[in-house]
């Protein structure tokens, strides 16, 4: 009897992997084959069947995408994503703070709108032409800083929700103690609470990196300068240039993973722990 | 003295939330406003004509071809939901029961899809669903079926979208469910256990009552981004063939970049809105905030 159960949670644990291995396929497999096919020479692209392993790796696809100013690009997203962070997280921050150690006229009616954000900016191509319209009338698209501006309100709704859920943590007795030992205001904000909420911190700021960095279709109507150019507009583009060359295509793919990727592997836990903590209470 | 010192720390509090909140009302609230405004008008290009009235919203509900959009936004976004919610909840009770380095592996896989952005998602897929050279026909081929040329045949490009949709959100409603499954108290599954409810009793009758309302606000989190996403049919199937992918949020953008019907495209944006909004309140129903 007891051999039986342990050959069937044996079996049950073989699933199990199998299983993992199956889901980790699935999800990762665009990527895998995109850096794959953007390590081959055409010829070997156009193969049939295709090579997984044993060819030629060749960098000429990166090669041709960095010397028709794909850097450049980058470098642009880089920017607009830490600009936002800077923003949106020293307005957060403050906000936060007000939202949750203060009581002010009109509090529930703003926090209504910071709730009402969270799915509103969620699918930011409800606010498209509503904001493309507004912002082209008041000549305010296709500057340096239209994108960044923008992607810290649209992530600002969910970075408040995730610092708010932090700054509530911090105990207040802490404060009190603070005040009592005649530390300013300005102290306790400025330098007490920040290194106590260090994950909310990085929660938010990875939440606005991964929106900014991420965003095509925003950008794709706020600027039209080709020197502002955000990498995913520069992705999108190719696609039109390049047309069935996938080489320069998965390239450029590529290189858009390659920061997100790295990013959320130092930063994934506190991104999972923060979405789960901060997450909506029901 | 009291008094003034709690008069001085609530303009304080106002203080606090001034910048983030002014931020939010101009680039949220207002550019709405000013949307219901520029949809009673007439617009060619970007200059405004005479007063229509409600005409760009009755042409927007009378079109065909956006009639066609709407009706494929409601069924692709909720085949989409539903399979990210059924997979992610499933996930999420399994590797919530597993935990430890096993569940954080399937959380970090899982979320994959979600941090990558949506027209490399797109691309990547529409390379695998690529004609004779892409991976899946490659592999239907070594398998002995025929190709399915994905992006131009009807069901097909249908399906693939729904799939690469659900796809990227899998991960992240699991993330979420798993919040309210580990917020659960277990005491309540222990007693459960201890008046002799099955394995099954206790799923169905303590575990999924608990987090109900979780899986309901991630349903609604999806539905509200998925039937927003213009992205990913834009990238995947450029909303072919022949409509059978052109969402509604494709032809909004379709109205004010291709056409330069802004007055249109500002009141099918309205409607889009509407629709959101209905969505929201259920949101704001069920997740009972409070500060």
């Amino acid at each position: 009897m007891k051999k039986k159960s342990t050959a069937l949670s044996a079996a049950f644990k073989t699933a199990e992997w199998l299983f993992v291995i199956l889901f980790g396929i699935l999800n990762l497999i665009p990527i895998f084959w995109g850096l794959v096919t953007s390590l081959k020479v055409p010829r070997e692209i156009n193969a049939f069947p295709p090579k997984i392993f044993g060819f030629m790796p060749t960098l000429q696809h990166y090669a041709r995408i960095f010397s028709s100013g794909f850097l450049r690009c980058i470098m642009n997203s880089v920017f607009y994503a830490l600009l936002a962070i800077l923003l949106g997280l020293v307005f957060g921050y403050l906000a936060a703070y007000g939202f949750a150690r203060r009581d002010f006229p009109l509090k529930k009616l703003l926090f209504f709108i910071v709730v009402v954000g969270i799915p509103l900016s969620s699918g930011s191509s409800v606010l498209l032409i509503p904001n493309y319209m507004y912002l082209t009338n008041l000549h305010l698209t296709n500057h340096w800083y239209t994108l960044p501006v923008i992607y810290a309100v649209y992530n600002l709704p969910m970075a408040l929700w995730l610092l708010i859920a932090g700054v509530k943590a911090v105990p207040h007795e802490l404060e009190e103690a603070a005040l009592i030992d005649g530390a300013s205001q300005r102290f306790i904000v400025t330098r007490l609470i920040p290194p106590l909420i260090k994950p909310s911190i990085a929660a938010a700021a990875l939440f606005i990196f991964i929106g900014s960095w991420n965003d095509y279709i925003t950008s794709s109507v706020m600027i039209n300068s080709v020197s502002l150019k955000s990498i995913q507009m520069a992705i999108y583009d190719y696609m039109g240039f390049f047309g069935q060359e996938w080489g320069p295509l998965t390239a450029s793919a590529t290189c858009a993973i390659v920061p997100i990727l790295l990013v959320f592997t130092f930063l994934g836990r506190q991104l999972v722990s923060g979405l789960t903590a901060g997450a909506v209470k029901g | 003295m009291k008094r003034k010192m709690s008069q001085k720390r609530r303009i304080g509090g106002l203080f606090y939330t001034l910048p983030a909140m002014s931020l939010l009302i101009l680039l949220l609230i207002v550019p709405l406003i000013y949307t219901i405004y520029c949809s009673l008008y007439q617009f060619k290009y970007m200059m405004k004509g005479n007063f229509v009235g409600l005409n760009n919203f009755i042409y927007c509900l009378t079109d065909d071809r956006i009639r066609n959009s709407m009706i494929t936004t409601i069924g692709v976004t909720l085949a989409a939901t539903a399979i990210s919610i059924v997979a992610g909840l499933l996930l999420a009770l399994w590797i919530d029961k597993r935990g430890g380095l096993f569940a954080y592996i399937i959380e970090l896989i899982g979320l994959v899809p979600w941090v990558i952005s949506m027209v490399v998602a797109g691309l990547l897929w529409r390379w695998l669903f690529n004609g004779d050279l892409g991976l899946f026909n490659v592999a239907l081929r070594m398998l002995g079926f025929k190709p399915i040329y994905v992006v131009q045949t009807r069901i097909p490009a249908i399906v693939a979208l729904i799939f690469v949709m659900s796809w990227r959100t899998i991960g992240y409603a699991m993330i979420l469910i798993l919040a309210g499954l580990k917020g659960l108290d277990h005491s309540l599954i222990e007693a459960a256990r201890v008046d002799g409810a099955t394995r099954l009793q206790t799923l169905f009758r303590v575990k999924l009552p608990l987090i109900k309302s979780q899986v309901l606000l991630s349903t609604i989190v999806l539905t509200v981004s998925n039937f927003t996403n213009n992205t990913i049919p834009k990238v995947l199937t450029s909303g072919g063939p022949v409509n059978a992918t052109n969402v509604v949020t494709l032809e909004q953008y379709n109205l004010s970049f291709m056409y330069y019907e802004f007055g249109r495209s500002s009141a099918l944006s309205i409607l889009i809105m509407l629709a959101t909004t209905v969505i929201i309140a259920c949101y704001i129903k069920v997740a009972k905030y409070e500060i």
